[in-house]
């Protein structure tokens, strides 16, 4: 009899459809993927947490990564400008590419775009991962993507998310309590990635290292950054690790801010294991520095 | 009814009328459109070699060319891409002309084959795929103008790639059926555009390893045979063989070693010159030639902005190996805003050997070396793609 259910067991096993295969472009992407898939999705992704999302090279070992793949999610808004030249690298007619932008809450949609405004989003700012209030539209795509590729597992994959989005709710409510005492304060940050963490904690952006998007810090522009945190008293400037620090530690000394390095994707640290984690470390560095 | 019709009219203007919904999906249905314009200010000191004098020219201001190109998908199956090209040096008469012009069909076809049919640059070697304006240098390799002719490898045809089933190692086989315009070009022959054609083939195989989070190789073998001599239907042969390293830390550093070596055999009937062959008896005879060239180049980014480079050029005649040259130059990139603006410095020396005869009538060997400073301005207007590998 135990030899029967072995067998039987070992025969469901080898029937069993295959885990959705998943690549995504952020980590934090891939994060949310694995806690509502768990061991039903396979996920791989593109670009480091350590590295500029904007600017990544079309690789071939990138299309190879799609090659194979089910699912593409993506964060959209044409952050990632590079994805489509990979999708068509991969040949892969049958992959399916999902914008997690739909259903999330968009801020600086601008209004007439052209070069001369920098490297300007047109749909709006793109960096929307950053106000977990935005993880549950996030987290309601990639169930829909997931139960769509697999839908024998749709209420794993709800159940799954809703426990997440549980564990987020909890985590939430801890963030803003840590930075409630810090409401209005001022920060500069090299660039317009920190907008949507500002507006959830109220945070108020001052200022961007960067003259305009895209475009490298000047003497003069530098000089203008110095004044305004001089004049308002600012403490923090927020630069991400894959930015030249030299303007923004020129800045600091000038005015005795300090300068933050706060990654925006799981593995920007080693200790952003996972996006939850980022948030915490996120939280916990500004929540130090702003007292 | 008039009431009705207004209502309509008007819940229809409120419904469609948002501004960035309704130019976003005109935008995204337009294809995308692209200037690229070349400038460049040369000297060298060439012009008075004869008489044993080396002084440098007066700086020569020129157009050097315009590219315009039209790209978009067609369907999701496939894309079209249109780069019309108006070269110099003189900016108002130029004439406008097809640099390429095909479709790529992409997905959907058995084994995910790749097809593009049209006018486009053969996948030869590595640098031949570059257009001019994205070299890190401002004149072309001495090994591509002597084999491939001013516009590469650039003909009517028809390629198919396929990705060769090698796990997780992205390799590619792309072969290629072309028409011959381009071989014709690039030997010197009269242009046959308008004679039966003398079909080429071309074929690539390449190979993509990535060496770690920073670094990357790109090894590639190529090969292409056509007739290069349309009334004697002699026929050529070349092997390339490329290789191309990349560094890049991060958005602000890298480095790029990258090379290419081509080896041709041919058979001919007349040398260099036009000078045809003679057996002793002196009847034209047709021979087996061997040559070849090479490049290689090493770009350093820093700061984001600046490039400073190197590269060495060899290179014999497609037709004799006693004409052979040897190159070498320097280049200095400023970028300040990624490709839309770039302004670049090169100075290069290069010395031609080739037969010659003495006053006395002995051979001699003739040695002709020349430098050139050059300062090449390129911007581009329009959407910027990622840049491929």
């Amino acid at each position: 009899m135990k030899r029967l259910m072995s067998f039987l067991l070992a025969l469901c096993a080898a029937t069993a459809s295959p885990a959705v295969r998943v690549v995504t472009t952020l980590p934090d992407l891939a994060d949310f993927t694995r806690q509502v898939g768990g061991d039903r999705v396979t996920v791989d992704f593109i670009v480091r947490g350590d590295q500029n999302p904007h600017f990544v090279e079309v690789k071939p070992s990138y299309m190879m990564k799609l090659k194979s793949a089910d699912l593409f999610l993506t964060i959209g808004m044409e952050l990632e400008m590079w994805a489509p030249q990979i999708v068509d690298g991969s040949r892969n007619a049958s992959l399916d590419v999902v914008d997690l932008s739909r259903d999330v809450r968009k801020l600086e949609i601008p209004g007439k775009v052209d070069a001369s405004k920098g490297d300007v989003h047109r749909f709006g700012n793109p960096h929307y991962w950053l106000d977990p209030r935005n993880v549950r539209a996030m987290i309601g795509g990639i169930v829909a993507a997931l139960a769509k590729a697999s839908p024998a597992d749709e209420s794993l994959f709800r159940s799954n998310a809703g426990a997440y989005l549980k564990r987020l709710d909890e985590k939430i409510a801890t963030w803003e309590n840590i930075m409630k005492p810090f409401t209005g304060s001022k920060i500069i940050t090299f660039h317009k990635s920190w907008s949507y963490l500002a507006d959830w904690l109220q945070l108020q952006v001052a200022g961007e290292v960067e003259p305009k998007p895209g475009i490298v810090p000047s003497p003069g522009h530098t000089a203008e950054i110095i004044r305004l945190v001089r004049s308002a008293g600012i403490k923090a400037i927020v630069v991400e690790p894959f930015y030249d620090l030299s303007a923004p530690e020129q800045i600091g000394g000038a005015t005795g801010a300090t300068v933050l390095v706060l990654p925006t994707s799981v593995g920007g640290v080693a200790q952003a294991v996972d996006y939850i984690a980022l948030m915490d470390y996120n939280v916990a560095a500004l929540a130090e520095v702003l007292r | 009814m008039h009431v009705i019709r207004a209502a309509c009219l008007i819940v229809a203007l409120l419904l469609f009328s948002s501004p960035v919904g309704i130019s976003i999906a005109q935008t995204s249905l337009n294809p995308d459109i692209s200037v690229i314009p070349r400038f460049i200010i040369r000297t060298d000191d060439g012009e008075k070699l004869a008489e044993g004098k080396r002084i440098f020219s007066q700086p020569d201001f020129q157009f050097e060319e315009l590219e315009v190109a039209v790209q978009s998908y067609l369907n999701p199956f496939s894309r079209a891409d249109v780069i019309l090209t108006l070269p110099g040096p003189d900016v108002e008469a130029g004439k406008l002309g097809i640099e390429e012009l095909y479709a790529t069909v992409f997905r959907g076809l058995p084994l995910d084959l790749n097809v593009r049919f049209g006018k486009y640059r053969a996948e030869f070697g590595k640098l031949n795929l570059v257009h001019p304006h994205a070299w890190p240098f401002a004149t072309a390799p001495l090994v591509q103008e002597r084999f491939l002719g001013e516009e590469g490898l650039n003909d009517l045809g028809l390629s198919v790639s396929v990705l060769l089933p090698t796990g997780d190692v992205y390799t590619k086989l792309t072969v290629d059926l072309l028409r011959g315009n381009a071989v014709a070009g690039a030997a010197g022959m009269p242009d046959t555009s308008g004679r039966k054609p003398a079909y080429a083939n071309s074929a690539r195989l390449m190979g993509f390893f990535p060496l770690g989070d920073f670094s990357d190789l790109e090894i590639g073998v190529s090969g292409f045979t056509g007739i290069h001599d349309p009334y004697e239907r002699d026929r050529f042969w070349y092997a390339n063989a490329d290789c191309k390293y990349k560094y890049r830390p991060d958005t602000y550093t890298s480095l790029v070693v990258q090379g290419e070596l081509l080896v041709n055999a041919r058979h001919a009937h007349q040398d260099a010159s036009g000078t045809p062959f003679l057996d002793a008896s002196g009847n034209p005879e047709k021979r087996s030639i061997t040559t070849s060239g090479l490049y290689v180049y090493a770009d350093y980014q820093f700061l984001k902005v600046f490039s400073i480079g190197a590269r060495y050029d060899w290179a014999q005649s497609p037709s004799s190996a006693d004409v052979r040259s040897r190159g070498a130059a320097v280049f200095f990139g400023y970028y300040p805003v990624e490709e839309t603006l770039g302004l670049r410095v090169q100075a290069a020396n290069v010395t031609d050997r080739s037969p010659g005869v003495s006053p006395a009538g002995t051979p001699v060997e003739d040695v002709r070396s020349v430098n050139s400073i050059t300062l090449q301005a390129v911007f581009s207007l329009g959407p910027h793609k990622a840049h491929p590998f």
